[in-house]
């Protein structure tokens, strides 16, 4: 309101109007009565604005006070989320242990500006960071940066004694960094991230968005399907066949036959995953999921479980086995030559080349391929690594290939395929894809029937027939009926095969009348020795390492242990066609 | 003069004025009281981190085994060391054929007469 308008409004309701009053006085008198109308004015403008203000005030103290709906907040409540934000999940494996997780560190960081004397600095920090060089630590001080990081990770210790150095325009930053608890245990199938916690490889590559996105706060770690105590069980055994026969490496699986859950992955040499940095070091290779071999005669399980899912063959049906096949420049002979007519379990038994050869000939090539594809082991698996091998598959596909790949040559396919074979063959024949992450307990897991149960149930009978009289008996594990194939492959090299450099295999499973597991060890390059007579086939050198992880694991994983002469097992698992007891096989 | 009014309003005002001051301050005190406690529970919280990545990192298997060898003597269970239940506790030449339960509260019966002795 202005003052002309007050001063109406005013006149208007209070004032009569003035009659025959001299100008010259009105005039006087409205001039001294207007900075007493200016002033009352503004008080009630100024008392209309506070009244405003506390109405305001008012408003928002009920607000508070009673509705409690206004977002009070306090410094206190602020505090507990601010800091301590891992960023990454942990990993536990499927039983809880605690894998992987993010633990608190500190960096150092110097400020150019405020650094005293960059060298100065730089020789008391040597007293406490004695790996790097006085040059590199100075040039690191005055460095690019203004703000420039000279350690990251300092332990506790070191920390503290930088801090006891009270050099000005050092400070110290909060961090988190990846921990791997269990060392090299873990080291292929877990990966490692880099130092700002992004995956790298192995699943904290695979899952990097998952590990990532999943809300840390929430407490609940993420679940994969590995056991800390079977991944140990089979390191230990591998390594300590490797050094038995002083191989190059090995390899190792164990996964769950009715879910398809990758228990334990073990390949060896490894290495600490701890502050690692991305490198093309050979350790690094993941032999299971990404190296491919021809693995050999484990392969002739499935020629025979193709054969007999067919009808082409039936268990006493049978090949002569007497003479080498010759065709075109190749001879196929056998390693364990019974020079006779065998049947189709001795075939498998004594893993004859000649007899696997002529059944996969009679079953076709077209349909060894289709059978082959169908058991899933010509395609790359999808999995939750990124160390993904493709098998190696020949193209075209002749009649020399359907030969040689019924005894394992000329198809390349990772370990993990061969483990997930033989898991089908055993399960009832039911293809599931390997996962890492635990499925929940109980739960069945879906899959695809590729192979009918009757020729599930004949194939437990002839693999447990391999372990009780074949080649694989030295993978026995008295109490838990392990059943499983032997394969020794010479590694393919330029021009041929290489006869001393040898891929020996030993795939099982347990227990064989309702299998659970399966278990494959593979060792590169194994040399015979004084106890296995010089033999460096898959016998002598995986099949121990089987039998020694399979009687470790199966209490762990609890499995009862039955008396293997029991009759019912007898009938279970008997193969009829072979006179048992007869010692037929040789190594 | 005052008017008895106006004292009134006065006085009102001081003691609303007094309170006040005194729910501000007993707020400020609760606040921070209030911060301490969650920068504790932080730190325990962290600390609890650490304790079980610890216990994790002191539970490696290859640790355990170690220190298991040079100090129990343990082997691992064979399967002959293991057996069912229900093959135990099978009287061998069963004289009178009884039903489990029966057996069960004859057993019971024993251990409880064994106890009061």
């Amino acid at each position: 309101m202005t003052d002309l308008a007050t001063r109406t409004w005013k006149r208007l309701l209070h004032e009569p109007p003035p009659l025959s009053v001299d100008p010259e006085q009105r005039l006087s008198e409205a001039r001294a009565r207007r900075p007493i109308e200016m002033a009352r004015t503004r008080l009630l403008i100024a008392g209309a604005v506070f009244a405003l203000c506390f109405v305001v005030l008012a408003g928002r103290l009920l607000e508070i006070g009673i509705l409690k709906e206004g977002n009070a907040r306090s410094d206190g409540g602020a505090r507990l989320t601010s800091d301590a934000a891992p960023g990454r999940v942990d990993i536990v494996d499927r039983n809880g242990v605690l894998l992987a997780t993010n633990l608190p560190t500190v960096s150092l960081y110097a400020d150019q500006e405020t650094v005293l004397s960059a060298e100065g600095a730089a020789d008391r920090l040597l007293t406490v960071l004695p790996r790097y060089s006085r040059e590199d630590l100075v040039e690191r001080i005055t460095g690019k940066a203004r703000h420039a990081l000279i350690e990251r990770n300092l332990t506790p210790d070191q920390a503290f004694q930088i801090n006891q150095l009270g050099l000005p325009g050092f400070s110290f930053e909060r961090t988190e960094r990846r921990v791997y608890l269990q060392g090299p245990l873990f080291s292929h199938v877990l990966g490692y991230t880099d130092v700002d916690n992004h995956g790298l490889s192995g699943i904290e590559a695979g899952l990097d968005a998952t590990l990532r996105t999943t809300e840390p706060e929430s407490g609940r770690p993420f679940t994969v399907s590995l056991d800390m105590r079977v991944q140990h069980a089979l390191t230990e055994e591998l390594n300590h066949s490797i050094e038995e026969f002083s191989a190059i490496g090995g390899a190792g699986v164990v996964i769950d036959a009715n879910t398809g859950e990758v228990l334990a992955l073990v390949s060896l040499p490894s290495f600490d995953p701890n502050g690692r940095r991305k490198s093309d070091d050979d350790v690094e290779f993941n032999r299971v999921t990404k190296g491919i071999y021809e693995l050999g005669s484990t392969f002739k399980a499935f020629t025979v479980a193709m054969a007999l899912d067919y009808g082409v063959v039936d268990m006493n049906d049978g090949y002569d086995a007497s003479h080498p096949i010759k065709i075109a420049r190749y001879t196929i002979r056998d390693d364990h030559p019974q020079n006779r007519w065998l049947n189709v379990p001795e075939i498998f038994m004594h893993s004859s080349n000649i007899g696997a050869a002529k059944m996969a000939l009679d079953v076709g090539g077209e349909r060894q391929r289709e059978f082959l594809e169908r058991l899933g082991l010509l395609n790359a698996y999808q999995l939750e690594l990124p160390e993904v091998g493709a098998p190696a598959v020949p193209k075209p596909w002749r009649e020399i290939n359907t030969m040689t790949i019924a005894f394992g040559h000329g198809l390349s396919i990772t370990p993990l395929h061969l483990a997930n074979g033989i898991a089908t063959l055993v399960n009832g024949g039911v293809l599931r894809r390997p996962t890492f992450v635990k499925q929940p307990e109980g739960a069945t897991i879906s899959g695809d029937q590729v192979i009918s149960p009757a020729t599930s149930e004949k194939m437990r009978r002839l693999l447990r027939l391999v372990v009780t009289e074949g080649t694989g008996q030295k993978a026995a594990a008295p109490g838990y009926l392990v059943g499983g194939k032997t394969g020794t492959a010479e590694k393919a090299a330029v021009g041929g095969y290489q006869r001393k450099s040898l891929i020996s295999t030993f795939v099982g499973a347990f227990p064989m009348q309702n299998p659970r597991y399966v278990v494959l060890a593979m060792i590169d390059e194994p040399k015979g020795n004084r106890s296995s007579f010089g033999f460096a086939t898959a016998g002598w050198t995986a099949a121990p390492v089987v039998g020694r992880v399979i009687s470790r694991i199966a209490p762990l994983l609890g499995i009862e242990p039955v008396d293997e002469d029991a009759d019912p097992i007898h009938r279970e698992l008997d193969v009829k066609e072979v006179s048992q007891g007869a010692r037929l096989a040789s190594f | 003069m005052i008017r008895p009014g106006a004292l009134l309003w006065i006085g009102a005002s001081v003691i609303v004025a007094i309170a006040l001051f005194l729910i501000v301050y007993r707020v400020k005190g609760l606040e921070k009281e209030l911060t301490l406690l969650n920068q504790e529970a932080a730190a325990h919280e962290e600390a609890i981190h650490v304790l079980k990545a610890e216990w994790s990192f002191l539970n490696r298997p290859d640790r355990l085994a170690e220190l298991a060898s040079r100090h129990l003597g343990l082997q691992p269970v064979a399967a002959a060391q293991l057996t069912a239940g229900q093959s135990l506790d099978q009287p061998s030449t069963p004289t009178v054929p009884v039903s489990s339960g029966e057996r069960l509260q004859g057993m019971l019966q024993r251990i409880t007469d064994g106890g009061e002795r």
